[in-house]
């Protein structure tokens, strides 16, 4: 009889041990160190405030030792505790007319999927269009990407992912030996990735990187002006993303019998479309034209909260459900982030980070596109979205006012990239999703999403150096 | 009478590993107990993601947790059938296990319930740089199960004995 020994030395046993509590006060000296060094040329003691604040919450949301919106309470308590902006000031950011437009889309998402409208639609159109192998990914692939036109692609994705399995599991397919099954989840993951860059809709980092630049420089970006700038990045992502898909696994199953079947008999528990499904489909359908078409005037939180109050008029949704759909942690999330931004900016400390740090290749705006673009494109595969907006948003910005360059493009060069996560499950939860089901590996993942990557780079300087200037968006 | 158990963990599978347990029930005369892994944390992973980030609630959350442990389980179904098979092929008594829960945990309080004499773990390949700072739970079992522990990384033989940070320890057989 056996037993094994740990003989590792005793200073790595310790040091396993130690090692939360050991990054906490690294963090907090640091932290320290930057208060208490001496202000360097340039830069105003509220901004190296604002800096030492900045550099905890970059290490805390790339490292996400605790919950990305606990790190936006931090910079919530720091901002007005260290005298940046005053505590009336900072609060005042959160009712920011981003947080609201967020938090509406949210709960207009979760009547959708309360009611049952949105599994019926992609029930219906798998069975509809999912006849044989190749055109069942490519229903799943399109259905993913059009659904996060109109809902957070996160939602899209936890919707979508007992859908997949289903037809993955009808099919007999082996998880990690099946091309057919490494297919099934990424069309589910990139579907909803690329999907989720087309509206405001698909994600809160763009309503965030908009909020931000609201914030910093009074300019906004319409509903309508943004999808029509990323619109055509997005057709030509679908289609090569498609072919990718296709090259990278060779189809290995002959039909997709098993699926429709499944498909069809959950359709069919369904039962027939209720008054509510209708009912809500109609206050988002009229919500999406109102934002479209009546944004700018009336305001795009405006319109998302007094949908959300019809909702309730007409008895479509109650309170205690919208609950369980929405997570509140987006408010502390985003409202600190803005907070951060803003505190960045208005110290100066974003100037300074530019003039010293990257001023010396920010020579002309193609540079500056090109390099942010692909700086967001890298950090969004290590962290939140909706932190690479924070971090980068106010230096990118700051180096706009310093090129004469509209501020707009400097965001969508940001908030799109930050959208494009393909390569690691830590990235994006529909990444997560898509590597939990075992069906595909990580290594798969990574193989095929670096091609992705690389061409949603190209592709994204392409489309703002040639389509750009044709709406009227030059640079 | 002894008892083989071998552990499979939901995210792994080693046919030389179920070849070798199936073999040891037989020579031993022994019965073969299969421990299908499901672990605490694979669904709750995803949960955490979604959750954390901020960007669904609860109730869209726990469904695609109870979607993924369904399918977890199925797949337990499937693993622990294989194994029947094998054992009924080479006339050996059989007993399935599914356990969800801290991986150690589980195994161990299977070890010591049943009164295992073997136990058989397969365990993925981890790089040298990592095997400082992160333990796999077969190390773990392997330190403190009370009976004869055999390890099979991922796609390869049992871990030979000249591993630089484990050791043999003859405890005398019962």
């Amino acid at each position: 009889m056996s037993v094994k020994i740990d003989t590792r030395p005793i200073w790595v046993l310790l040091g396993l041990k130690a090692l939360r509590p050991l990054f906490f006060v690294t963090l907090a000296a640091s932290f320290l160190y930057i208060l208490g060094m001496t202000t360097p040329e340039g830069l105003t003691p509220e901004g190296q405030k604002a800096i030492a604040v900045f550099a905890v919450c970059l290490v805390l949301w790339v490292t996400n030792v605790i919950p990305l919106a606990i790190t936006s309470i931090l910079a919530i308590v720091l901002v007005p505790f260290l005298g940046v902006l005053s505590t009336r000031e900072t609060y005042a950011l959160f009712g920011n007319e981003a947080v609201f437009f967020i938090l509406g889309a949210f709960i207009l998402a979760g009547a959708v999927m309360g009611s049952g409208l949105s599994t019926r639609i992609a029930l219906y159109m798998l069975s509809r269009f999912g006849s044989s192998p190749k055109k069942l990914v490519l229903a799943i692939f399109l259905l993913s990407a059009a659904l996060s036109f109109f809902m957070s692609e996160h939602a899209v994705a936890a919707m979508l992912f007992p859908i997949v399995l289903e037809i993955s599991k009808s099919l007999g397919i082996r998880p990690g030996r099946s091309n057919y099954g490494k297919l099934l989840f990424l069309a589910l993951a990139w579907g909803c990735v690329i999907g989720g860059i087309a509206t405001f809709l698909g994600g809160a980092r763009v309503p965030l990187a908009v909020g931000i630049l609201n914030e910093m420089t009074g300019q906004t970006i319409g509903f309508l002006d943004y999808a029509v700038a990323v619109f055509p990045l997005v057709v030509i992502l679908l289609i090569l993303g498609f072919i990718i898909l296709m090259r990278s696994f060779p189809m290995d199953i002959q039909g997709v019998e098993g699926a429709a079947e499944a498909l069809g008999k959950k359709l069919k528990a369904l039962g027939k479309v209720r008054y509510t499904e209708y009912a809500v489909g109609v206050v988002m359908l009229a919500t999406v034209l109102a934002w479209m078409f009546l944004g700018r005037r009336l305001g795009l939180s405006s319109i998302a909260l007094t949908s959300v109050v019809f909702l309730f008029v007409l008895k479509l949704v109650r309170w205690k459900d919208i609950e369980e759909y929405v997570n509140w942690g987006i408010i502390l999330m985003y409202g600190g982030a803005i907070i951060l931004g803003s505190s960045l900016h208005k110290s100066g400390a974003a100037e300074w980070m530019v003039n010293g740090m990257v001023g010396s290749w920010a020579t002309s705006p193609w540079s500056v596109i090109l390099v942010f673009s692909l700086l967001a494109l890298f950090l969004t595969e290590g962290m939140s979205n909706a932190a690479v907006i924070a971090v980068l948003l106010p230096a990118s910005i700051a180096i706009a006012d310093k090129l004469a360059l509209d501020p707009a493009l400097v965001t969508f060069a940001i908030a799109v990239p930050a959208g494009l996560a393909f390569m690691f499950p830590m990235s994006t939860p529909a990444n997560a999703l898509a590597a939990s089901s075992n069906y595909i590996s990580m290594r798969d993942m990574m193989r095929a999403g670096v091609i992705v990557n690389v061409l949603a780079w190209v592709l994204f300087n392409l489309v703002a150096a040639f389509w750009w200037p044709l709406i009227g968006m030059g640079y | 009478m002894k008892k083989v158990l071998l552990v499979l963990p939901s995210y792994i599978s080693s046919d030389e590993a179920l070849d070798l347990a199936v073999r040891r029930a037989r020579e031993d005369k022994a019965a073969l107990v299969a421990l299908y892994l499901i672990a605490a944390g694979a669904a709750d992973d995803v949960f955490d993601a979604f959750s954390d980030i901020g960007f669904i609630g609860d109730r869209p959350s726990s469904q695609v947790s109870e979607a993924m442990m369904k399918e977890y389980r199925q797949r337990g179904y499937e693993e622990l059938g294989k194994v029947q098979i094998r054992a009924m092929e080479e006339g050996v008594a059989f007993e399935p296990l599914m356990e969800a829960g801290e991986p150690v945990e589980k195994v161990l309080s299977a070890i010591e319930g049943m009164g295992i004499t073997t136990a058989v773990l397969v365990k993925r390949k981890e790089r040298a740089i990592l095997r400082y700072f992160q333990r796999s739970y077969a190390d773990e079992v392997a330190e403190k199960a009370p009976c004869e522990v055999i390890v099979f990384t991922g796609g390869q033989g049992p871990i030979k004995e000249d591993k630089k940070d484990v050791k043999e320890v003859d405890r005398g057989r019962a």
